[in-house]
């Protein structure tokens, strides 16, 4: 094959044509699986937004995967109807607050909803990993179905410098989509499938897990303060939307919060920020610790998550009913 | 800058544009300025390692050029290669050896931590080249050190070769790097053939070798020898996927590299796989700066045999510390082919004394040959693929002993879609290399109508873009 043969070179209207016929052959692919990821879609957030039912909403919620376990299972049915409330949960795994504002300037575009609940991780703001390198995530990015408004935000997020050019470009040629090997997978995350399991502490787990989700620790102050300044964008932009804001930290298993680095640091930060605005950190952390209520290290489970939506979830989100937190109320 | 990267997506329609754009006499600055930027690419300090190696070389060869008595010529070629093989044996095995030393001598080593950068090994054998033939008066020295760098930094080889000679290069640079429009289309075939071995083929392949090898001891013996054969073809693809994109874009800019790998796995011997279809440019440095040298084939029976020994292994330790760990299995490696051509000599030897007649059909005879040669450069991989001597012993053990009952376990293992995918791949690959062993591919489609050839065109393009892997993978031989 690599000896060199000598053919005429090709006249420029024959390049022309054989451009023209690949450029459609592509188009062709491009709409092709836009229509699979539209088959094969379920915990992408932007695919929740493009497919939901309704233009309002009582209640969104965002944030990283342990809000997931809201949204497992019928979970999230019972609780709309224990609070008699709607819910559309568009919190995804390992996404920070740029993901999340990114979301959420999606949503407001043609939907509405009259509170936001935002549960904070603190490794989302330590790291560009769970933040500019997920919005270029070749993964979550095949799962995306395309949007003129998201592309134009990852081009402007890029000309900024906080992403990587590849990623608008990802996005439009729609290649990580065109290239998924698992097309047509059902885009779910896999550890739904333990929501019903009790698991058994273990402290090297949760060291493991804290180093992964902690890969620069929490030496960088300015990472850490960069991240907030974009929190503090999001919260004016469900503000503006008309949404009113609860900031919560959802219950963690203490072997877990242990081990996590800077954690009252960043409390104390984010309690200055929210309390510029008015606002509390609804800080649930130290509930639940009973083993039982996780499937994993650091995961609410089935059992968890009734628990949560019993003692605190249903009494939050039905407006009415003060939820008491380290001697802070929910004011709504 | 990785090949199958969207940087150099970009970075090779901008350098061809620019350099059509250019007077002749300004294109191979561009190019040299182009060759830094693809070296240093994100790693700028990789270009220091080309730089030292490039000055020490060039430096070297004025000297050489101009040195009249031979003794001198002699001092000063032995320092050169000094260096460049000393600072290349030194980047791969100052450490390892130091590791397994005694702890009481160890302590007294200090560590030298360095890891050379990617290609390393192959613009050292360049240079080393460039050395000798100006040594043996083969070469003029190159007085243009930016034409000499162009020569060492060329972006298509500079990673993983060929191991492309100065003089042919000097020669085609300095006559205009005019590209030949004749040429074009068969360039641009190559650079996307090559792609779809390197993204379809090998990627796809390197997922199962990985899981596979990753937990050697546990792995289910037939899901070892799965591995082991798709290695052979993933190894395979991943190096002369690169050779042919390297040789095929450096045809878009009117210099021709030499061919490195020539359909490997339908050679009939051992010999035939090393000396004239795989990596053939590293089998010819070898024979000309080596065996040669050391008296090859003319100095007696016993001698004939040693030098192909030392060859072999010579050729172990290069490899060694490509991607899977430095350890001795490169050096069994090495002496196992080196076995496998003294075998071959031997009964060739035997064979020519005692005419046999042939039993077989020369079809058959021939298509026994290819598979024995196959299964046993089968056999090798498997040290080169593994992290030590006793991990390939492991696995081929394993393989060896479920042997008898690979028939049952056949019917009912449970094959996955990569497994599918990859058996799919190895066969067009063999289909294709077959053909092409007749009447190169190349002629073939030259001759199909358009919308044949089209069709072709747009199929590879196709599978490049949807089954392609992309995750950024490096090749294997670029590793050191």
């Amino acid at each position: 094959m690599d000896e060199a043969i000598a053919v005429p070179p090709p006249r420029r209207r024959t390049i022309l044509q054989f451009l023209t016929i690949g450029l459609g052959l592509y188009l062709a692919l491009w709409a092709l699986s836009e229509a699979i990821v539209y088959r094969s879609g379920h915990d992408n957030p932007f695919f929740k937004i493009a497919t939901a039912d309704r233009t309002h909403y009582d209640w969104l919620i965002l944030g990283a995967s342990h809000a997931m376990p809201l949204a497992f299972d019928d979970v999230e049915t019972r609780l709309e109807s224990s609070a008699g409330v709607s819910i559309i949960n568009l919190a995804l795994q390992g996404v920070g607050p740029l993901y999340n504002d990114v979301v959420l300037e999606r949503f407001v575009r043609d939907h509405s909803a009259s509170g936001l609940v935002y549960v904070v991780d603190s490794f989302a703001f330590r790291s560009a990993q769970w933040n500019a390198d997920r919005l270029a995530d070749a993964d979550l990015l095949a799962r995306t179905p395309f949007d003129l408004g998201v592309a134009r935000r990852l081009l402007a997020e890029s000309v900024s410098g906080d992403l990587p050019l590849q990623a608008p470009l990802a996005y439009v040629t729609g290649f990580p989509k065109i290239n998924n090997p698992d097309r047509f997978s059902l885009d779910l995350w896999d550890s739904v499938t333990l929501f019903d399991r009790r698991y058994r502490p273990s402290s090297t787990a949760a060291a493991e897990r804290v180093a992964y989700l902690y890969p620069q620790g929490s030496e960088n102050p300015a990472v850490l303060e960069h991240y907030l300044d974009m929190f503090d964008g999001l919260l004016d932009r469900a503000e503006a939307a008309g949404m009113s804001v609860l900031v919560v930290k959802l219950p963690l298993p203490s072997s877990f919060v242990a081990g996590l680095p800077g954690e009252a640091d960043f409390n104390a930060a984010l309690e200055e920020k929210l309390a510029s605005r008015g606002l509390n950190l609804l800080d649930f952390t130290d509930r639940m610790q009973d083993p039982r209520f996780y499937f994993d290290s650091d995961h609410l489970g089935r059992q968890g998550v009734e628990a949560l939506a019993t003692e605190i979830l249903v009494p939050l989100l039905r407006h009415q009913d003060p939820v008491e937190t380290d001697g802070k109320t929910a004011a709504e | 800058m990785l090949f199958n990267s969207l940087a150099f997506a970009l970075f090779l329609p901008l350098v061809l544009g620019g350099t059509a754009a250019l007077p002749l006499g300004w294109r191979w600055l561009w190019l040299l300025a182009a060759s830094l930027v693809f070296y240093g690419w994100g790693q700028p300090g990789n270009l220091l390692f080309l730089g030292g190696v490039t000055l020490w070389a060039y430096a070297f060869g004025l000297l050489l050029g101009h040195g009249r008595s031979r003794g001198a010529r002699r001092w000063l070629l032995t320092s050169a290669l000094l260096g460049l093989i000393g600072s290349l044996a030194a980047f791969k095995f100052y450490d390892f050896i130091r590791a397994e030393l005694p702890e009481q001598w160890a302590s007294l080593w200090p560590v030298l931590g360095i890891n050379a950068p990617a290609g390393y090994s192959f613009y050292t054998f360049a240079a080393a080249a460039y050395l000798i033939d100006v040594h043996r008066r083969e070469l003029q020295a190159e007085r243009n050190a930016a034409q000499f760098g162009l020569y060492m930094a060329w972006f298509p080889k500079v990673l993983v070769g060929p191991i492309a000679r100065a003089k042919p290069f000097l020669d085609q640079a300095r006559n205009g790097l005019r590209a030949d429009p004749e040429k074009m289309v068969g360039a641009l075939q190559l650079v996307f053939w090559g792609l779809f071995k390197k993204v379809v083929i090998a990627d796809n392949l390197a997922p199962v070798v990985d899981n596979a090898f990753a937990i050697a001891p546990y792995a289910a013996p037939l899901e070892l020898l799965i591995a082991v054969y798709f290695f052979a073809f993933q190894i395979y693809c991943d190096f002369s996927g690169i050779a042919d994109m390297a040789i095929g874009t450096s045809r878009l800019f009117g210099i021709e590299l030499p061919i490195n790998f020539r359909r490997p796995y339908l050679s009939r011997s051992v010999s035939e796989f090393w000396s004239q279809r795989w990596h053939i440019t590293l089998g010819q440095w070898f024979r000309d700066y080596l065996y040669i040298p050391l008296g090859g084939s003319r100095a007696g029976v016993a001698r004939t045999y040693l030098n192909i020994m030392i060859v072999f292994l010579v050729s172990g330790l290069w490899h060694a510390g490509l991607g899977y760990g430095l350890g001795w299995s490169f050096l069994v490696w090495g002496l196992l082919n080196g076995l496998y051509q003294w075998a071959q000599m031997g009964v060739s030897t035997l064979a020519a004394k005692l005419p046999v007649p042939s039993l077989l059909p020369e079809r058959l005879s021939g298509a026994l040959a290819i598979f024995l040669t196959f299964h046993l450069i089968l056999v090798s991989w498997v040290f080169f693929r593994a992290a030590s001597v006793e991990e390939a012993v492991l696995v081929l053990q394993r393989i060896a002993a479920a042997i008898p009952d690979l028939p049952s376990v056949i019917r009912h293992y449970p094959f996955s879609g990569e497994h599918a995918l990859g058996a799919g791949l190895i066969a067009l690959l063999m289909g294709v290399e077959m053909l092409d062993e007749r009447r190169p591919l190349a002629q073939r489609i030259a001759a199909w109508a358009r919308p044949w050839r089209w069709a072709l065109y747009y199929c590879v393009l196709g599978a490049i873009v949807v089954i392609g892997s992309w995750q950024g993978s490096r090749a294997i031989y670029m590793q050191f």
